[in-house]
Order: C-alpha cells, then structure tokens, then sequence
C-alpha cells in the first residue's frame, strides 16, 4: 500500500522542479497545478526585485522616480509574461490582480535592499 | 558602510534561519501540527473545488458545513502556532535590542531617495543630523528580514498554501471571503 499511497503524492503535487522549470521557460504551456503557476511567478518576481535593484544601484537612480518605475516595470513584465508569453486565463487564477499581487511584496523589499546597498556603496562618501 | 550593510543581511539571513528552526522545533515536527496543517489544506482545496464547479442549492448546507469544519481547524492551527510565536517574539526582542544598542547613532547606508514623514521615523532611528537620507540600522533590518523570511519560508517549503491563505484566515486574519 506504501508505494501507491507515494505515487498518489507524487501525481498530487503535480510535475518536479526541473518540469516546472522547463514549463515556465517554454510559450504556451498548459499548467494542471495553479501553484506551480503562481510559484513560477512569484520567483521571477524575486529575480526581477534583485535584478532591478542592482540596475538602479549602479545607474545610482534617485528619488521616487525610481520606485514608481520600478513597480511599473515589474508589474508591465509579468503582465506580459502571464498574458502574452504564458497565455493562461487570469480568470482561473481569481483575476489579474491575484497573479499581479503575487510575491509584489516581497519582491519589492528585496529591490529595496539591493537599490539601497549597491548605492550606498557606489555613490555616497560616507 | 559596505561592510555594515553586508553584515545587517547576514545577521537577518540567520535570524530568519533562526525563527524558522525554533518552530520547527516547537511546531513544525510535532503530529497534531502535521495532521492538522493536511487537513487545513485537503479542506481548502476541496471547498475550492466545490466553490469552481458551483455548489447547487442541494449542496450548500454540506458546503457550509465543511466550511465551519475548516474554520475551526485553521483556528487550531493558529493556536498552535501561537506558542512558538511568543517565545520567538521574545527572543527576537532581546536580540534586537542588542544589535541596535551595536549599531546605534551609525549611518549604516545612504539611501537613494528621502522616505515620507512616516518612515522617517524608522530610517532615521537614533540618527543624529537632518539629513533624512541617511538609513538607520533598524530600516535596513526590516527591509531585509521581509524578503529574507519569505523567501526562506518558499524555498523550505514552510509557507502556508495558497489555497488555505485564501480560505481559511486563521485566527488574527480577516474573515475568509468566500465568493464575490
């Protein structure tokens, strides 16, 4: 019975990490298991968050243009991730600003930390 | 300054790693957590479930039910959670006011824009001068316990599921909103 119950998991928590990978990079994939969705989106998000932030950092962008423009393009690029590149219905996900809302915190906090960090360190005398 | 700002990440990085191993050894490993915690997330998925398909007249009183069954559950869960989260809390205090009675009166960063009035407060904790562009060590501490904790949460697999967030709102939470 053990190694059915074990199957039965594994079909349950839907594809492996390397699989959802290889999904999220490929146009057009079909997504049995909304969390794994969600999941690609929230880690491109964290990614987008270190990236921008380093960005910033070195360009030593200033004031609150630059976190207008950072939420702008985080959001514009997971739009376009989701809506163009994915192709998957936000309505199955409970509308767009359940798939734009995903991990936006978190992403923010961690472009703060690297805007702030890079910056201090390139562009102040202190 | 570089040197401080690396070593505040690295301070939150094991505060994070910290907090999640004390629950796990006050919460996470013990059964009525495990049992608990699958049940919560069977519950959701399944009222999810039902909540796509549409539950028909015949349906609602089982569905309601099964939403009461879960609510309780979830609260369970958080009382639960509760006990480690006060010895944390505790913990955590002390070992911050350590680290900003280390830190205190040094400009640990510059930042990149002047933050409104209310975050003033906070970036320009303890600071001296009025240059409101200069970031406490308690600013850059938050900023970087949010991002570190969560993400440490996902990457072991020890934040709460989607489906139990949406349904279930624990016990501090708002009212769960079920349906639009």
């Amino acid at each position: 019975m053990a190694p059915r119950k074990e199957a039965q998991k594994a079909t349950e928590c839907g594809d492996s990490n390397m699989e959802i990978f290889s999904k999220a990079l490929t146009a057009g994939s079909v997504w049995v298991e909304k969390d794994d969705f969600l999941d690609v989106i929230y880690w491109l998000r964290q990614i987008l968050g270190v990236v921008l932030g380093l960005i910033w950092g070195i360009v030593a962008m200033k004031g609150f243009l630059g976190l207008a423009l950072f939420f702008l393009i985080n959001v514009a690029i997971v739009y376009l991730y989701y809506s163009t590149f994915q192709n998957v219905d936000e309505e199955e996900y409970g509308g767009s600003s359940e798939i734009l809302k995903e991990g936006l915190m978190t992403s923010f906090s961690s472009f703060m930390v690297a805007w702030i960090i890079l910056y201090s360190a390139l562009h102040s005398e202190l | 300054m570089f040197g401080d700002c690396v070593l505040i990440v690295a301070i939150s990085i094991c505060t994070a790693l910290l907090g999640e191993g004390l629950t796990w050894v006050l919460v996470y490993r013990t059964e009525k957590y495990k049992k608990l915690k699958a049940e919560v997330e069977k519950q959701s998925k399944k009222l999810e479930k039902q909540k796509e398909t549409g539950a028909d007249v015949a349906n609602k009183k089982k569905y309601e039910r099964q939403e009461e069954k879960l609510k309780t559950n979830n609260r369970d869960l958080s009382f639960v959670k509760m006990k480690s989260m006060f010895a944390i809390g505790f913990a955590f205090t002390a070992l911050l006011s350590m680290f900003n009675s280390i830190f205190d009166g040094r400009v640990v960063a510059k930042l990149p824009f002047t933050p409104i009035s209310l975050l003033q407060n906070i970036s320009h904790r303890n600071l001296g001068g009025e240059d409101y562009t200069d970031c406490s060590f308690i600013f850059l501490y938050i900023l970087c316990t949010m991002s570190v904790r969560q993400n440490i949460q996902k990457l072991l697999g020890l934040a709460p599921s989607r489906s139990a967030n949406k349904q279930g709102s624990g016990f501090f939470g708002a009212p769960a909103q079920m349906g639009k």
